[in-house]
């Protein structure tokens, strides 16, 4: 017996995600299972089963944390930046004015 | 000239470094040789740039400077990293070769300075290492990979690593000042001592990936260089000391302010945006 993750879309456009998992001899009672299991209340359209084994993580998932400041990557870090350019705008407009 | 001038000497070059070698990383970004390597190695560019910034701002603040005036705002004489940072990318093989010598280097740096007598230093190398963990398992990884590959890129890598590994020298040419920090333990080991832990790591893993350790003899000298490990001569022929003055190819001048011509190509288009303003925020 294998354990097999079970993967479950929940819609056309909906990406797949992991619903739990099962056990069973091979992957199709493995489908078989997690449709009874997974997919009994309309949950979902489309289903996989991955073998565990075939599963590959980092050994030390300590490498995923963010060491350094990152702030630069999220939309928040340039929230001053209409500020900005509304000061700049009425700044260029005073200059235009002077001329 | 501070009490700090060798601190800030060593954090000079330990953050040109980054900021040079982050941004000549930063020009594969739209032409890396996949979309996945693409985005992964603009990530490792924006990380050493990052890691420049953190040294940045503690010279800021020993300096009293602005860190975009220390990062953009000098002349290229001013700026200390090894001329293995500023070379040209050319072919993904030598940016490749280059970001594999550049990231154990700066691994053998980290590890040492975690022990810094600097307080603000020390942890700062050890968020930093934390950080290049990632960067050499990218690095191992292509060079694990292709050195065990199709012929074809076995022999660019080959041809990158002995062109590469000559320069890489460079990065452990002694700072300025660098008896000083060493004295107070700014620099917990001196750079004679990081390159023979360079050689000795490089060289072994080299030769457990089957590649082969010896580097382009631009003359007779050079091989005899790494072969001893002995840099006195490189030292006073780059110098202009020697006999005949070895071309700026052997990586070294670059702790002294002495960069190839490529580098000033680098450093206009690096510092355009901050010239048109100066003072802006970004």
């Amino acid at each position: 017996m294998e354990t097999y993750e079970v993967f479950r879309r929940s819609g056309h456009k909906e990406p797949f995600e992991h619903a739990g998992a099962v056990i069973a001899p091979d992957p199709d009672m493995a489908l078989m299972m997690a449709k009874e299991c997974f997919v009994r209340r309309r949950e979902g359209d489309h289903l996989w089963v991955v073998k565990r084994a075939d599963i590959h993580s980092f050994k030390d998932e300590s490498i995923l944390e963010i060491a350094a400041d990152k702030s630069y990557r999220f939309a928040s870090a340039y929230r001053d930046v209409i500020q900005k350019r509304e000061k700049a705008l009425v700044r260029a407009q005073e200059l235009e004015q002077k001329t | 000239m501070s009490d700090n001038a060798a601190l800030v000497a060593l954090l000079t070059a330990l953050a040109d470094d980054e900021l040079i070698l982050g941004h000549r990383h930063s020009e594969w970004t739209g032409h890396a040789p996949h979309i996945e390597e693409d985005v992964a190695f603009s990530s490792i560019a924006q990380d050493e740039i990052g890691h420049a910034g953190a040294y940045y701002s503690l010279i800021a603040k020993l300096t009293d400077q602005a860190t975009d005036q220390i990062a953009l705002g000098r002349e290229p004489s001013d700026y200390r990293n090894a001329v293995l940072c500023e070379q040209p990318n050319g072919n993904w093989a030598f940016t490749l070769a280059r970001h594999w010598l550049y990231d154990h280097a700066d691994d053998i740096r980290l590890a040492a300075l975690e022990s810094s007598s600097h307080e603000e230093l020390s942890a700062i190398a050890t968020k930093l290492r934390r950080e290049e963990r990632y960067h050499l398992l990218h690095a191992d990884s292509w060079v694990q990979r292709i050195s065990s590959g199709p012929v074809e890129g076995r022999a660019r890598l080959i041809d990158a690593m002995t062109e590469a590994f000559t320069d890489a020298m460079g990065l452990f040419e002694p700072i300025e000042l660098e008896e000083a920090a060493v004295k107070e333990g700014w620099l917990p080991v001196p750079s004679a001592e990081m390159k023979a832990r360079f050689v000795e790591r490089t060289t072994t893993a080299l030769d457990d990936l089957g590649l082969p350790t010896e580097v382009r003899a631009i003359d007779d000298r050079a091989a005899e260089f790494v072969a001893s490990s002995s840099g006195d001569l490189i030292e006073n022929a780059a110098a202009g000391e020697g006999p005949s003055p070895l071309p700026i190819a052997h990586g070294l001048g670059g702790r002294k302010g002495r960069h190839s011509p490529d580098f000033e190509i680098l450093w206009t288009e690096m510092t355009s945006t901050y010239q048109e303003n100066p003072g802006a925020t970004w």
